[in-house]
């Protein structure tokens, strides 16, 4: 089932790619005798073959998910979701020391431990990668 | 022969330089390092590490001879929790869970690992040497192949990608057309003309590749490890101070080199990997040994086949990758996308308008071979605690990673959110059971297997007979429906004779 509705999704998508290779593509002239519209139009019979075959027989019926797995998951989805959104507004250092901090703890660690690790996450990272390594991150509120 | 000398002779002026000689080591270290991790394969590791590594600004050969010693570095780490913790560090070491673990479980895991990197080193160095002297030959004979040899070429590539990854042929050539798909996003470098693009200025030049493998692989990965995290405590096995023994060397040598040729071999076919040269090497050794050998339950000969092989298979996958552009491997799919960072074009002519890069590298397998010896003897419990290093911290040092490296080479907050997207993509299809491999090989190869298609087509002015007009095309088709349908006939015979 899980494969079906995977498939289903990805068969619309693909029709979607299709329909615009078949339709909007198109050069207003060319040498070639393929323009730049054959290749994607190939590709789009190819896979939306593939895709029918997997929903006429699919071969994963689920996902196999526990639901405090989804729970996890999902978790750990907001935390990446709030750290992206952070990352150049609070800077590296303390957005992974949040981020660092809240996932480890979410993944067992106790609350010392987690802080202490997403303390040295974020400066040790820090210090590594822009002084050491000179790569660029974003300082953020400690931009001194 | 004497290109050859004089090839390996300015790999070695490349590799010897001190830069260079500390990256060698330092990335079989780190590489031992992601294998020896449980679950973080060599393909996670270069993908999570790649960005970081471009983003330093080293010149292309070392950047390469560094991705590179992380990739088979960590071929060579993945036997150490195959053995202490019966966990494949990755896909190419699960054959050897079956009779290292048993060992370690005896006591003997001193032997067991000692006895693993020496194979494993064999295995490494024998298709260095192979890959230095054939290398070259497919080189200058893929020098004369048309645009109507590529096509084909790719054909054959894809055709073996679907045959021999996963369960589901259909499930893998989707998967390789859906990354065939996402490398059409963008400017048409023929006409001009923007495609999928939608108007955001973003696309025009494409999805980029540091997104795609970050996201795919690396977030994917994340996602993967919190899953398991509920599986329980990981518990090693205590390695004691027993070692290899010359006599466990004598019986297996055999078994070695045979391991070795079959895994290079394999390595070499297109899209194939490590994975699936362990479990061949396995199963012919387990044949071979008959009822003299006890398989499955710490056979020494068992423990030394699929290591020798899977070190093979990774090298033999970087000689379609540096001779023909085509990668033998989702991890050498990573290091020819690497190298296209680098505006430098794999293939035929590599060897000589940048044999600084082709011969450098090879030169830096010698010693990386020699290196993971060395560091793999004693350090082995050094590693081994690693494996302890609880998955709560190791987690989110992932997305730590991966963060730096899309910031810190394309600075813009909106790619984060991206790879976070592709990581979910990522491990919906994981759990579905689409293997990820052929993605990235569809999206490395998208542009090139279209470029030559169309390129075929416009000498020929458009007559379809062109893709057929050569032996060496033929030849590759008729290889392509081979490795299609052999593996079918064959399982329908064995299916018979059960019956």
């Amino acid at each position: 089932m899980a494969d079906r509705i995977f498939a289903g999704v990805m068969l619309v998508v693909t029709l979607a790619y299709g329909w615009l290779a078949f339709t909007a593509i198109s050069a207003p002239f060319q040498y070639d005798p393929l323009g730049p519209e054959s290749w994607p139009r190939i590709l789009s019979v190819v896979t939306a073959l593939c895709f029918a075959i997997i929903i006429l027989r699919p071969d994963t019926p689920s996902m196999n998910v526990a639901r405090p797995t989804w729970i996890r998951l999902s978790i750990m989805v907001v935390l990446l979701i709030a750290y992206a959104e952070l990352y150049e507004r609070l800077g590296f250092i303390i957005a992974t020391f949040l981020f660092g901090t809240l996932a480890a703890r979410m993944l067992g660690a106790t609350w010392a431990r987690a802080a202490l690790f997403g303390a040295i996450a974020g400066v040790v990272g820090f210090l590594l990668c822009v002084e050491l390594l000179e790569l660029n991150l974003p300082r953020g509120l400690l931009d001194f | 022969m004497t290109e050859v000398l004089n090839g390996l002779a300015t790999g070695f002026g490349v590799a010897f330089t001190p830069f260079n000689l500390m990256l060698v080591a330092f990335g079989c270290f780190a590489g031992t390092l992601i294998g020896a991790l449980p679950g973080i394969g060599p393909i996670n590791g270069v993908a999570i590490l790649l960005p970081i590594a471009y983003g330093l600004g080293f010149p292309p050969e070392s950047a390469l001879i560094l991705l590179a010693g992380i990739y088979y570095g960590a071929e060579f780490g993945g036997r150490i929790s195959s053995i202490l913790l019966n966990v494949p560090g990755d896909a190419g070491a699960v054959m050897t869970t079956l009779d290292g673990n048993p060992m370690a479980r005896r006591g003997e895991a001193g032997r067991a690992l000692s006895i693993s990197a020496v194979a494993s080193f064999i295995g490494g160095t024998v298709a260095v040497v192979l890959m230095t002297l054939f290398g070259p030959l497919l080189a200058k004979f893929a020098v004369a192949f048309t645009p109507s040899d590529y096509v084909a070429l790719m054909v054959f590539a894809f055709a073996s990608l679907a045959s021999l990854v996963g369960a589901n042929p259909v499930k893998t050539l989707v998967g390789a057309t859906m990354g065939l798909m996402l490398a059409t996003i963008g400017v048409d470098a023929n006409t001009g003309v923007s495609r999928y693009t939608f108007g955001v200025p973003d696309l025009l030049a494409g999805i980029d590749f540091l997104i795609v493998v970050i996201g795919l692989f690396g977030m994917a990965e994340l996602f993967h490890l919190v899953e398991q995290q509920a599986t329980g405590k990981l518990k090693t096995l205590p390695v004691d101070s027993s070692f290899v023994k010359f006599a466990d060397l004598a019986f297996a040598k055999w078994t070695i080199l045979r391991s070795s040729l079959i895994g290079f071999v394999i390595g070499v076919l297109p899209g194939t990997g490590a994975s699936v040269a362990s479990a061949v090497t396995y199963g012919t050794e387990k044949r071979l040994a008959g009822t003299s050998g006890d398989f499955g339950n710490g056979d020494v000969r068992g423990l030394c086949a699929p290591e020798a092989a899977n070190n093979a298979a990774a090298t033999g996958a970087m000689v379609p990758m540096l001779t023909l552009g085509i990668p033998g491997s989702g991890t050498t799919a990573i290091l020819l996308g690497a190298l296209l960072m680098f505006n430098i074009q794999p293939g035929p002519l590599l060897f000589t308008q940048h044999p600084e890069i082709a011969w450098g590298l090879i030169a830096s397998m010698y010693l990386g071979n020699i290196a993971l010896l060395v560091i793999n003897l004693p350090l082995v419990g050094l590693f081994a605690r690693m494996l302890t290093l609880p998955q709560h911290y190791l987690t989110p040092l992932i997305a730590v990673l991966a963060f730096i490296g899309i910031y810190s080479i394309v600075g813009n907050p909106f790619d984060l959110f991206l790879i976070i997207a592709l990581g979910i993509f990522g491990w919906i299809l994981r759990k579905l059971d689409f293997s990820l491999a052929p993605v990235i090989l569809g999206f490395v190869l998208g542009s090139l297997f279209e470029n030559n298609l169309r390129r075929a087509l416009s000498i020929s002015g458009g007559d379809w007979g062109i893709l057929l007009q050569s032996w060496q095309s033929i030849l590759l088709y008729a290889l392509a429906i081979a490795v299609v349908f052999v593996p079918i006939i064959l399982g329908r015979r064995r299916k018979a004779k059960h019956v």
